[in-house]
């Protein structure tokens, strides 16, 4: 009889464990990104490059500025004609946005921005060049 | 003539009726059903142990437990965390001019409760209730994203819940009208609630929600001559409900009304 009592409660205990329990933290980061930042158009707002000590930023608000498209069918277009197709990867504990494309011209491009921040409305990537680092601020409207 | 043969029919009628009502329910057995009355059932009579042996140690667990009546209970919540981050990063941030509401969301629960006294004198109520919460989120330390202007915050908060809160209720008995007719009580004890429903995408990062909240209730009833009763309860949260180094408490005022099982069924 004690038996009954005990898998009872076990039962009773994993039921109340188990109910609302998802496979929760694999891949969620990624398809959170790919959420925050599809079929939206990002303006690049401010600019900030990061050489030694020194800041020097750039504001682009109220100005005509870049900007890029994220699609959800993982495909880009920015304001200057590069077209191509994104993803967002987890690599070495940072997210990255990776971008295949061609020039207007036909060239193949291809670069890496680090996400240090994405959101609904904003996001900031950035990039290193040798000992430059640049900060770039976009915003979106939609 | 017409009027006797009428009244002949409605008689006969009238017997009819009679004797179709008097008819005992003579239904045939099937074989399987003959066959069942006389075979073993090794688990209806386990079941049957089993209950037996349940209410033989209820009642000598809880022997000082009586009175007991079960009643229906719903009613209206309005909840509201408040939330402090901390160090809390993460690679996303919310602009806290959409997030931040620091209001209380109304939402709705239903269950049951079982009460009773205990030693005769101390008048007790354990609620067992589902609730859906909808919150309103208060986020006390903002962040910033300069050079974008704005509060902002690398968490966001879930707003939507659907919990089982279990509670154990002392009531004290205010002597302030005719208590056979009228009762009012003032009502404390603790509550468990467990989340039940997953956490928004947003937190599934990082797992940040914990799955129980305690509380501490506080509350008043008032026992309409054991028609209804009307309650007023506030619940304050003990303990956080997301996981270090985020902080944050859920507060709830509840609104409800009981009546009897009994009364219903």
């Amino acid at each position: 009889m004690k038996k009954i009592f005990q898998y009872t409660l076990i039962l009773l205990i994993a039921a109340i464990y188990l109910t609302g329990c998802s496979k929760d933290t694999a891949g969620a980061e990624t398809s959170l990104s790919y959420k925050m930042i599809s079929d939206k158009t990002w303006y690049l707002d401010y600019a900030q490059t990061f050489t030694g000590t020194s800041v020097k930023t750039k504001t682009y608000v109220g100005q005509s500025t870049y900007f890029i498209n994220f699609l959800k069918n993982l495909t880009t277009v920015d304001s200057d004609g590069i077209s191509g197709i994104y993803t967002v990867e987890k690599i070495n504990g940072q997210l990255q946005i990776q971008v295949q494309a061609k020039t207007s011209n036909g060239g193949s491009i291809e670069y890496i921005y680090t996400i240090e921040s994405m959101g609904d409305k904003h996001m900031v990537l950035t990039y290193t060049i040798s000992t430059v680092t640049t900060k770039l601020f976009y915003s979106n409207k939609n | 003539m017409l009027k006797g043969k009428f009244f002949l029919s409605c008689v006969l009628l009238c017997s009819l009726i009679t004797v179709q009502a008097q008819t005992p329910n003579l239904k045939k057995l099937t074989k399987k059903q003959e066959d069942n009355l006389y075979l073993n059932k090794p688990l209806s009579e386990r079941v049957r142990k089993f209950k037996k042996e349940v209410i033989k140690s209820w009642d000598k667990v809880f022997v000082d437990f009586t009175d007991n009546d079960v009643f229906l209970t719903a009613g209206i919540n309005f909840s509201k965390q408040n939330i402090k981050a901390g160090g809390y990063n993460a690679p996303f941030n919310y602009d806290l001019s959409d997030y931040n509401k620091n209001v209380f969301k109304p939402g709705y629960y239903a269950g049951f409760t079982v009460d009773g006294k205990f030693k005769q004198n101390h008048a007790y109520s354990f609620a067992f209730c589902l609730n859906k919460i909808a919150t309103g989120t208060n986020y006390k330390d903002a962040g910033t994203l300069a050079p974008f202007i704005g509060s902002f915050s690398h968490f966001k908060a879930d707003d939507q819940f659907f919990t089982l809160s279990i509670a154990a209720h002392y009531k004290k008995l205010i002597p302030i009208t005719d208590t056979a007719k009228y009762k009012f009580y003032v009502i404390a004890g603790p509550s468990l609630d467990t989340r039940l429903s997953g956490q928004g995408a947003d937190n599934l990062v990082n797992n940040n929600y914990q799955r129980f909240m305690l509380k501490a209730d506080i509350g008043l009833a008032f026992d309409n001559k054991s028609y209804y009763t009307l309650f007023l309860h506030y619940r304050q949260g003990i303990n956080s409900i997301t996981k270090s180094p985020i902080s944050t408490n859920m507060n709830s005022l509840e609104l409800g009304m009981k009546i009897k099982a009994s009364d219903v069924f």
